[in-house]
């Protein structure tokens, strides 16, 4: 889908903040670029959604419908963030209807539901970014750039978020999201990569691993008392899950999979099966152009 | 398109930014024409440099309403920066033929004349003409082209003053010095005319400098 060949960047006489960046994305990937402070990770994604050229390189195969979330949402707007929401949503060639049932239904899984007749002004950092994340998902997106979406959200939203992601990669969008931290399993990412001294690199460990995800399937014990509820999709590295009956299918990251079991076991679940899944993995370079 | 204009409005009418241009204009229309008389045309030339004014400081006020992370996600859902700038135009333009509408009335409310339709045809147009030249010079004065606010205000008040009162800068000066003139009403048509077309060639190439700065610097 889009490509990015031998991208560089840079302001003025400053140094460059990007040098020679490689990077495809592909239909339905996750991708996840760690990289600190001022490593212009920033720089790169707005390459990418096209806000910003390269100096040098090209960039090609960018798809119509974009979601991006960017590092800061400044609350200046006196609109409220329903209203914000639907005139983007309108703005994005939604009509009036669907426009607010869309932006009412992603408030109400980010857990904005109270807030979202005040003014943009008044919402907290982290109220402010469920609004950003929100208008990236209000048209089901083919490419989603998301710039560090993690900081500032609460644990809650940390899991719907997940969801959201997995949910986008899995209805054919190419997500590609940055984060300082080690989110990179946290949405499940299929493909990692680290920005440092404007270069791009594979990182170790992520890069072309075929099974990064398992499947647990879990169940309430035969006999004893009833297991607690539990939200899994808080859990870190958890992708998705699936209720059958008594039954709740979890997936999740291979480093996450033992604290998962863990927290299972303890809040008396019983594991009835592992499965190994095959991820929606490709190594860079290898899938389908 | 029409979402846009429709997203632009509610955020200028949320922020009451349009207020200071506003009250300004009604103060020069206040000073001017209460109680004035006699030919009606050299007042119209008062309200359109008040048109000329209010609509540049409008239109930075407008284009100015958005920071640079929320014009990042309108120029990504709009599917480019060019439509969202369209948009900024279409509704300061709006706000000028609100203004325009007031600025013909009132001098009629305000003072004694016997307006002809040749001279409120002549007022209407030669409104517009500075509308058109007041919103290009706010683009380029708005936080797209220029970004730190000091340098901005004083481009803007350097640019302002220059087209109103060089004789040499056309349409603004011309037209008001053409509308003091005493000439009659239809003998300014065809002068008019050709000013309205360099006002909206001015705006043009004045949109097209701002899309072009504002693509660059990012």
């Amino acid at each position: 889908m889009l490509r990015l060949e031998a991208v560089s960047k840079r302001y003025g006489r400053a140094a460059p903040v990007l040098t020679g960046v490689d990077l495809e994305l592909t239909a339905g990937q996750v991708v996840a670029i760690k990289g600190g402070n001022g490593s212009g990770k920033s720089t790169l994604l707005r390459i990418v959604v096209g806000l910003s050229s390269p100096s040098t390189g090209i960039v090609t195969g960018r798809p119509a419908s974009i979601g991006y979330v960017p590092e800061r949402f400044p609350p200046d707007e006196r609109l409220s963030a329903a209203a914000y929401l639907l005139h983007m949503g309108r703005i994005r060639g939604l009509t009036t209807r669907v426009a607010s049932r869309r932006a009412a239904r992603l408030c109400d899984r980010l857990g904005l539901i109270g807030d979202a007749s005040a003014p943009l002004q008044r919402l907290s950092k982290g109220n402010a970014q469920k609004v950003a994340v929100a208008q990236a998902l209000l048209v089901a997106p083919q490419l989603l750039v998301l710039d560090e979406p993690w900081s500032g959200l609460d644990i809650t939203a940390h899991g719907v978020l997940n969801e959201l992601v997995t949910e986008a990669a899995g209805s054919g969008a190419a997500v590609l999201f940055t984060d300082h931290g080690d989110a990179l399993t946290s949405a499940g990412a299929s493909v990692g990569y680290e920005l440092t001294g404007g270069r791009l690199r594979p990182r170790p460990g992520a890069a072309g691993q075929r099974h990064v995800v398992t499947e647990v399937v879990l169940a309430a014990p035969v006999t004893g008392p009833q297991p607690r509820r539990v939200q899994w999709s808080a859990l870190p590295g958890v992708l998705d899950t699936c209720h059958e009956g008594d039954t709740v299918t979890v997936r999740v990251a291979d480093e996450h999979r033992d604290a998962l079991l863990l927290a299972a076991l303890r809040r008396g679940w019983s594991v009835t099966e592992l499965r190994r899944a095959a991820a929606s993995a490709q190594p860079p370079g290898s899938g389908a152009r | 398109m029409i979402a846009l204009i429709h997203f632009r409005l509610s955020t200028l009418l949320h922020s009451q930014r349009y207020l200071p241009p506003a009250l300004l204009f009604l103060a020069v229309l206040a000073v001017g024409t209460v109680n004035s008389s006699g030919p009606l045309l050299p007042v119209y030339a008062l309200c359109a440099g008040a048109v000329f004014i209010s609509a540049a400081w409008l239109t930075v006020a407008l284009a100015n309403i958005e920071g640079p992370e929320h014009r990042a996600i309108t120029v990504i859902s709009a599917g480019g920066s060019r439509a969202p700038l369209v948009a900024t135009i279409a509704v300061a333009l709006a706000g000028c033929v609100v203004l325009t509408v007031v600025g013909l009335l009132l001098p009629l409310a305000w003072g004694t004349h016997s307006p002809t339709a040749a001279e409120l045809a002549v007022g209407v147009g030669a409104q517009l003409i500075c509308a058109c030249a007041g919103v290009g010079i706010g683009l380029l004065c708005s936080r797209l082209v220029i970004t730190r606010p000091g340098y901005s205000l004083l481009t803007a008040l350097a640019l302002v003053m220059l087209t109103l009162l060089a004789p040499a800068i056309p349409p603004v000066n011309p037209v008001l010095r053409l509308l003091s003139s005493g000439r009659g009403p239809h003998e300014l048509l065809w002068p008019l005319l050709g000013f309205a077309a360099v006002a909206i060639a001015t705006l043009a190439v004045s949109a097209v400098l701002t899309q072009r700065v504002a693509a660059r610097r990012t």
